[in-house]
């Protein structure tokens, strides 16, 4: 180094240096692995995008922990700063190694095969006597390797050649790298200008796809461009199945799909597996759920009449899902005071009663006179969600009993029998409806991001299976026309190519009318 | 035959193949110990006995529930053990006419199918919505194929260890005895000992080397490990493509990482660190087994702690 302070390297000196480091094997080989140990701890640990209810309990539980995780991004290990740095490093690293690579793998696709000067001192090489005449044998023997897809070029000083096969897995290999790249736009653009969300249809209703339809969060690509498709899903009617087991056999949501203006386009049914895909948006079939159609009235003054989406609670260990009664929550918050009602919802009131009864969870695979079980507060709302409720400022005053096609007093929590006059608002339990859960998401990636595993795939076959093989042959004037020289080796796959190569000596030979092998035979075997 | 003969039939068959197996697994390995070519040929029979049981209790196990019959663990387990033996006696006693595997391949078999009995036994039955695609027959397939390779091939590799490990103290014995001269050692560590004749980079794999009953030389078995690898990471790489084209139609995502998305992206990304390994000076050898050897053992918590005991969307497939 001529620098004055010989520890210290200039910029462009750190630059190439760092661009060293990034184009070696070991560096994209290290951050390859580092990938994986990175993917490891993201599935060990929960992940919010996955399953935010079990992250939430993990912070819970482990509060000093949790905080570390959160700050080091452990909750969302794949959509963390320190995850993209390894992946961009890598894309770096990758790209570094195929610009190189491929300009290469250009310049030697074009040349022609390079002359040898001693054609014995290769790892293969055999001799045959032949009847031709020097420059006869090398073109037929031009011809022959042309047949077998050899590239040949022809000696133009003596009656030589140099012949090479094998290209396709440069090319394979380089094909299955830039296919990376190619996934990495189609992945970015896909994302980036797409939306997901999930969509929460009551039987009868009609939902329209448009940002403040969404249920819940929807995530948006940072290029999108803010245009929903406005395509509305009339939901017909949902159907489940149980095996007796409570196995689930089909779930099918019977819907319409509506053009922005409200004009049938067509009737679909969509179903696990089996989504609907209209104007860009693809539709799939997520959960479903019941939803009691709810009536509270105070004399002839209607104050709500509408279909409510129950969720399911979580069932404890070694209780089936199924077995688990459902809970909504319907407030009123024009009155004064204030009143919430938290309601939960057996759909199969056989299971309601035997679980009474015997205590043992039961299954409820179908609606069978549903009842719903309820308790009133007042005092003052200050949980704003809709399916939450927070009763540290309210008061209990009732709770009761409500079969589906009856009404129920609210301020003493008795059921209503015909000629009997409410003291308060009348809870009313009018029907039972369902609802479906679908995931909606636009992404316009996903053609790129196919073609690219296609690429992927059909490059990697050639990249490990194919070998490249080079081969020379020379014609030296001899008595009875010329003796032929082979030499040759492959770069890989060396073991099948000790067989290939004598096969090719042997078509050589052949096409050059060469007598029998046995008697012109000369054997000098593999270095 | 009624469903529920189909449903007995497959479970016999099942007992049979299980117990063929662990004899043939004795077999391979007194063949290993004592080298008799008589002990060897009862046991590549028993293993065929076990092979066809195998078979027969699958496809019974189809009829039984009408439908593919890989819809859950238990039958995974099945399907790996007999792609297991069945790769082996094609590929590594077939091609590379090596039989010192034998009894490694078995017990990997005998080991998967213990434990689907024991712990994972579903009677047939119909599968669950989200199974409900002709995509199980393509994804399924070839994520169990590839995972019976990736098996041979960690068995090989593991062999390599042991048998590398065994060569070098070998070497060291040979310096031991004899001192080196003045100027360098007598064996140069780095450069390929060629202690058991061909130690070229394609070593004779026909005659001889699988005759008598002791392990091929470590440069064999680091051969046949690359090249099962090799044979199953396009595979791999092809059931996490179908895989992935599965999620978008069902899920309505191609990727989400997913426990079992993220575990078999491990896989595959150790996988392919192992085969750029093997390109990489100073990777060759020992440090890329052991990247084969991790892939291995990812690839065993991909097939099973993922459906067992982390929860995710693949949980249905118990």
């Amino acid at each position: 180094m001529s620098s004055s302070s010989p520890s210290r390297l200039s910029l462009r000196q750190s630059v190439a240096m760092v661009w060293r480091t990034l184009r070696s094997m070991r560096t994209a080989l290290i951050l390859l692995l580092m990938l994986a140990a990175a993917s490891v701890v993201g599935s060990l640990i929960p992940q919010i995008p996955n399953s935010p209810e079990r992250a939430a309990q993990f912070l819970d539980t482990h509060p000093l922990l949790g905080e570390f995780y959160r700050r080091a991004g452990l909750f969302d290990v794949f959509g963390s700063w320190w995850f993209t740095l390894i992946t961009v490093l890598l894309f770096v690293s990758l790209v570094a190694c195929l610009v190189p690579r491929t300009r290469a793998a250009w310049r030697s696709l074009r040349a022609r095969p390079i002359q040898a000067r001693e054609i014995d001192a290769f790892r293969h090489y055999e001799e045959r006597e032949v009847g031709l005449a020097p420059a006869d044998a090398i073109e037929v023997a031009r011809r022959t390797l042309r047949r077998r897809r050899f590239r040949v070029a022809r000696d133009p000083e003596r009656p030589s050649l140099a012949a090479e096969k094998g290209a396709l897995r440069e090319t394979g290999s380089l094909m299955f790298h830039w296919a990376f790249i190619l996934l990495l736009v189609g992945v970015v653009y896909g994302k980036g200008t797409g939306y997901s969300g999930f969509a929460l249809v009551v039987e009868g209703d009609t939902w329209i796809d448009a940002q403040a339809n969404y249920d819940g969060q929807i995530r948006t690509g940072r290029f999108f461009d803010g245009e929903f498709t406005g395509i509305g899903v009339h939901l017909n009617e949902f159907e489940s199945a149980f095996r007796e087991t409570g196995q689930p056999m089909d779930f099918v949501s019977r819907v319409d799909l509506l053009a922005p203006d409200g004009t049938p386009i067509r009737p679909q049914d969509i179903r696990v597996n089996h989504p609907a895909k209209i104007e860009g948006i693809t539709i799939y079939q997520s959960s479903f759920g019941w939803a009691p159609v709810i009536r509270i009235a105070d004399g002839d003054r209607v104050l709500f009449d509408d279909a409510v989406p129950f969720s399911r609670q979580e069932a404890p260990e070694g209780v089936p899902d199924l077995a688990m009664p459902w809970r909504g929550v319907v407030k009123l918050p024009t009155l004064r005071p204030q009143v919430a009602i938290d309601l939960e919802l057996w759909p199969d009131s056989r299971a309601f009663f035997e679980q009474l009864q015997t205590g043992e969870p039961v299954a409820m695979l179908v609606s069978y006179e549903p009842l719903m079980r309820y308790v009133v507060y007042e005092g003052k709302l200050t949980d704003p969600s809709p399916v939450s409720l927070d009763v540290r400022s309210m008061d209990e005053t009732a709770n009761g009993i409500v079969f589906a096609g009856t009404e129920a007093d609210l301020a003493t929590g008795k059921l209503l029998e015909d000629g009997d006059t409410p003291e308060g608002p009348t809870l009313g339990f009018t029907d039972l409806k369902q609802y479906s859960v679908f995931q909606v998401a636009k992404d316009r990636g996903v053609p790129i991001v196919l073609v690219a595993a296609i690429l992927i795939l059909v490059g990697l076959l050639p990249a490990l299976y194919s070998s490249r093989r080079k081969v020379w042959v020379r014609a030296e004037p001899s008595e009875g026309g010329s003796l032929l020289q082979v030499g040759g080796f492959a770069l890989q796959r060396k073991a099948q190519f000790e067989e290939e190569f004598a096969r090719l000596v042997d078509a050589l030979a052949r096409a050059e009318g060469a007598g029998s092998d046995d008697t012109e035979r000369e054997e000098v075997g593999t270095r | 035959m009624t469903t529920l003969q189909w449903a007995r039939l497959s479970n016999d068959a099942f007992n049979v193949a299980l117990f063929a197996y662990l004899g043939a697994m004795v077999g391979y390995f007194a063949y290993l110990a004592f080298g008799r070519d008589g002990i060897w040929k009862l046991a590549r029979a028993v293993a065929f006995v076990g092979l066809t049981a195998n078979l027969v209790s699958i496809v019974a196990r189809g009829f039984a529930a009408h439908r593919v019959p890989w819809g859950n663990m238990y039958e995974y387990s099945s399907l790996l053990a007999l792609l297991v033996v069945a790769g082996y006696l094609v590929i590594v006693e077939g091609v590379y006419k090596q039989r010192a595997l034998g009894g490694f391949a078995l017990m990997f078999s005998v080991l998967t199918m213990a434990v689907a009995v024991s712990f994972l036994y579903v009677g047939p039955g119909p599968l669950v919505p989200a199974l409900n695609s002709y995509w199980i027959k393509i994804h399924v397939q070839a994520a169990i194929w590839g995972s019976s390779l990736f098996a041979l091939g960690g068995i090989a590799t593991i062999l390599y260890l042991v048998q590398d490990r065994r060569e070098r103290s070998r070497i060291d014995a040979l310096r031991a005895e004899d001192p080196a001269p003045i100027m360098g050692g007598a064996i140069d560590m780095d450069a390929p000992v060629d202690l058991v004749g061909d130690a070229s980079d394609e070593p004779a794999l026909a005659e001889g080397s699988g005759r008598r009953g002791v392990l091929p030389p470590a440069a064999t078995l680091d051969r046949i490990a690359y090249r099962i690898i090799a044979f199953a990471f396009p595979i791999w790489t092809f059931a996490v493509i179908a895989g992935a084209i599965w999620a978008q139609e069902a899920w309505g995502r191609y990727w989400g990482w997913d426990p079992k998305e993220t575990w078999s992206f491990i896989t595959w990304t150790i996988f392919a660190g192992y085969l750029h390994a093997r390109a990489t000076s100073g990777w060759r050898g020992r440090k890329a087994a052991v990247i084969a050897l991790v892939g291995f053992v990812a690839l065993l918590i991909t097939y099973y702690a993922v459906n067992l005991w982390i929860v995710g969307l693949h949980s249905y497939a118990k």
